[in-house]
């Protein structure tokens, strides 16, 4: 399928040097770029219409597409009527090959050609902002290759060297999105928590509290999220034990008890926290629940939203998190 | 006691057997009966883990409208909080006085035409003494005109009357005063929360789909303004919503079998529902405030009595405060 796109707000996207309007398209079966000004129409593809003037449509690369999250991010960017560069980098040294995602070819590249890949790329994208969501070895060394190249990225890959990551953005001055937690809606619930226990400590003083959570099997640990309200809950006073978590991690009581679906049972996070007075005439219960994968690509794609949004408009500030990325509202 | 675990037991069985699934991963599910089914304790039998307040030194209050169920309800936590009752109190009618026993005190009830010389006369033996009214709305401007006429510091828990005259005369007075329509202090809290939340990332849940569910006693003919409060937080965050959709359940077997309300508080509760949805259904949240008699108001009320009893012991410059305040102090016992 074609998709050919002229950004009717010309004004708004810095002229590319070499005086081509900024036109991008993505077409399947063929790799060639064609460049046409003339041309004001706009044909969208996405199902999602939401690529009108207002809203800019802004090359996006994503690193990983190979793997599970940078697959969902990369057909979310192309139905919120982005253009996926087709170009992505596996870290395998094995020769380029093709994988398609939403009709689209995207061509994969191995890490000896990574850097002149990415060269060419910021030359035919110049506004291109890249999501990574590849390994946590590979945070640090991505990072560093990104800020060399100055293209601005959202890190959605958690682990890796945390400080170095951001002392390395820190000194190349690049504008990026760093946030371990992209699913938008969550970070928003747990800093409303955070706020409700800053502003209102002990109110819910004596209160008891219960949490149980479940995720998919293979997740050993306790939730991270779930740990983050809890501290929230004790700063509000209530009593509870970390240890008291309450992990499901047995796909029947998945099913059966917490009522997950059958589809997401290989990936899901449900969150309950339930807050008794002491008297018990009183309780309040706190619940997220998300299956598979679809917040955290839809807010990665917000987030390259804003990121494009503060480097078009040369913000000062260059290193945010999601609850930056919430603070602009609404991207779409 | 039913445990977490077992809660959704109870309602993964129910499902099965009574419930099509809704189209939305949640909401409409049957009330989880745990927490609040423990509930089964009157208020009257009090927990004995509620620790006399040993960082408040005791002070006088007086409850302004014993003889209702609310006034009763303060009073009684007053005794167990370790704060002395004044016993005396005030009924609407005008009645000759006669005596209530709350706890082991014996409260005398004066008509309202004494209150300003009854009133006088507190205040002589109990120099700190402090009002919480709890009366009726028609009398909410009357009361606040003698309790600034005698500069006394109250508690303001009576909602309705004239609200702007009520503000009006105790800013002219310069009496310390604690003005709240909801004295549920967590309520307030969780309702602030999402305010705030709304306010700092508007459009978040830009998409998401909203159901409400609101069960109160069948006497209460009007939609919660609890929920309304916090629905027009969500269409702020984004939801798109008409506030007609508000389920309201006043009906007591729904309330007994959907809701799960205990028995004994069919006649006095306030159970409500919030359910945010992801367009594609993948990601659901939600919300649940669920309150059984009086204990919650009464207990948010004498915080509100502590917190301005301090107010006044420092004589701070500000002298209206409302349960945002009080939160905003901490925990007072």
């Amino acid at each position: 399928m074609l998709s050919l796109t002229l950004s009717g707000n010309c004004s708004l996207l810095p002229r590319p040097n070499n005086r081509r309007c900024a036109l991008f398209f993505a077409r399947t079966k063929r790799t060639t770029l064609v460049t046409s000004a003339l041309t004001r129409e706009t044909v969208a593809i996405s199902q999602d219409a939401m690529a009108d003037s207002r809203n800019l449509s802004f090359p996006i690369l994503v690193n990983g597409v190979t793997g599970k999250m940078g697959k969902a991010v990369a057909e979310a960017a192309v139905s919120a009527g982005l253009q996926l560069v087709p170009v992505s980098f596996s870290s395998l040294d094995k020769p380029a090959r093709t994988l398609e995602i939403s009709n689209i070819e995207i061509s994969v590249h191995g890490p000896s050609e990574r850097e002149e890949i990415l060269s060419s790329v910021t030359e035919k994208y110049p506004d291109v902002v890249v999501v990574d969501y590849t390994v946590p070895n590979a945070v640090n060394a991505n990072a560093e290759w990104y800020c060399k190249f100055g293209v601005p990225f959202v890190m959605g890959t958690t682990g890796g060297d945390r400080p170095l990551l951001y002392k390395t953005v820190q000194d190349s001055n690049v504008y990026a999105v760093i946030s371990p937690q992209m699913g938008k809606q969550v970070v928003a619930f747990l800093a409303a928590m955070e706020i409700m226990a800053e502003e209102f400590p002990g109110a819910f003083s004596g209160y008891k509290l219960e949490v149980m959570e479940s995720h998919q099997a293979t997740k050993l640990d306790t939730s991270g999220t779930a740990k983050a309200v809890i501290a929230c809950f004790q700063k509000l006073g209530a009593i509870f034990d970390m240890n008291e978590i309450e992990m499901i991690r047995d796909p029947e009581e998945q099913i059966n008890m917490v009522g997950v679906p059958e589809e997401y049972l290989s990936g899901h996070a449900y969150h309950v926290y339930n807050l008794t007075s002491p008297d018990e005439t009183v309780s309040f219960e706190f619940q997220h629940n998300v299956g598979g994968r679809s917040i955290y690509a839809e807010g990665s794609i917000d987030a390259a939203i804003f990121l494009h949004k503060k480097v078009q408009s040369k913000a000062e500030k260059k290193i945010y998190d999601m609850i930056d990325v919430l603070r602009e509202g609404n991207m779409r | 006691m039913i445990s977490l675990l077992q809660q959704h037991s109870i309602v993964a069985s129910r499902h099965a057997q009574a419930y099509t699934r809704p189209e939305k991963p949640c909401m409409y599910r049957t009330r989880r009966r745990g927490a609040v089914a423990r509930a089964v304790v009157t208020e009257n039998i009090e927990k004995s883990s509620k620790i006399i307040g040993s960082s408040t030194a005791p002070f006088p209050i007086l409850v302004n409208g014993c003889t209702g169920k609310m006034g009763r309800s303060v009073a009684e936590s007053i005794i167990s909080s370790g704060l002395t009752l004044v016993p005396v109190s005030f009924s609407g009618k005008e009645k000759p006085g006669g005596n209530i026993t709350i706890g082991d005190v014996d409260v005398t009830i004066h008509g309202s035409k004494e209150r300003e010389t009854v009133l006088s006369s507190v205040i002589n033996q109990f120099p700190d003494v402090m009002v919480v009214d709890y009366m009726v709305p028609d009398a909410v401007n009357a009361n606040a005109e003698l309790y600034c006429k005698l500069g006394l510091p109250f508690v303001m828990g009576t909602t309705g009357g004239d609200r702007e005259l009520l503000y009006k005369t105790v800013k002219s007075s310069d009496v310390y005063a604690v003005i709240s329509p909801q004295m549920g202090k967590q309520v307030v809290a969780f309702l602030a929360a999402m305010d705030i939340m709304a306010k700092q990332f508007p459009g978040a849940f830009s998409g998401y789909h909203l159901e409400v569910l609101e069960s109160h006693q069948a006497s209460k003919l009007d939609a919660s303004g609890t929920a309304k409060s916090v629905v027009s937080s969500f269409q702020k965050l984004g939801v798109s919503y008409d506030m007609r959709r508000i389920r309201k359940i006043r009906d007591t077997t729904k309330q007994l079998q959907m809701v799960g309300v205990p028995e004994e508080y069919l006649g006095s509760h306030a159970f409500h529902f919030y359910c945010l949805t992801s367009p594609d259904d993948s990601v659901s949240f939600e919300f649940q405030h669920n309150v059984c008699g009086h204990k919650m108001y009464a207990e948010g009320t004498v915080d509100a009595a502590i917190f301005l009893y301090k107010k006044v012991q420092q004589k701070a410059n500000k002298r209206l405060y409302d349960m945002i305040d009080v939160l905003r102090e901490g925990n007072m016992r």
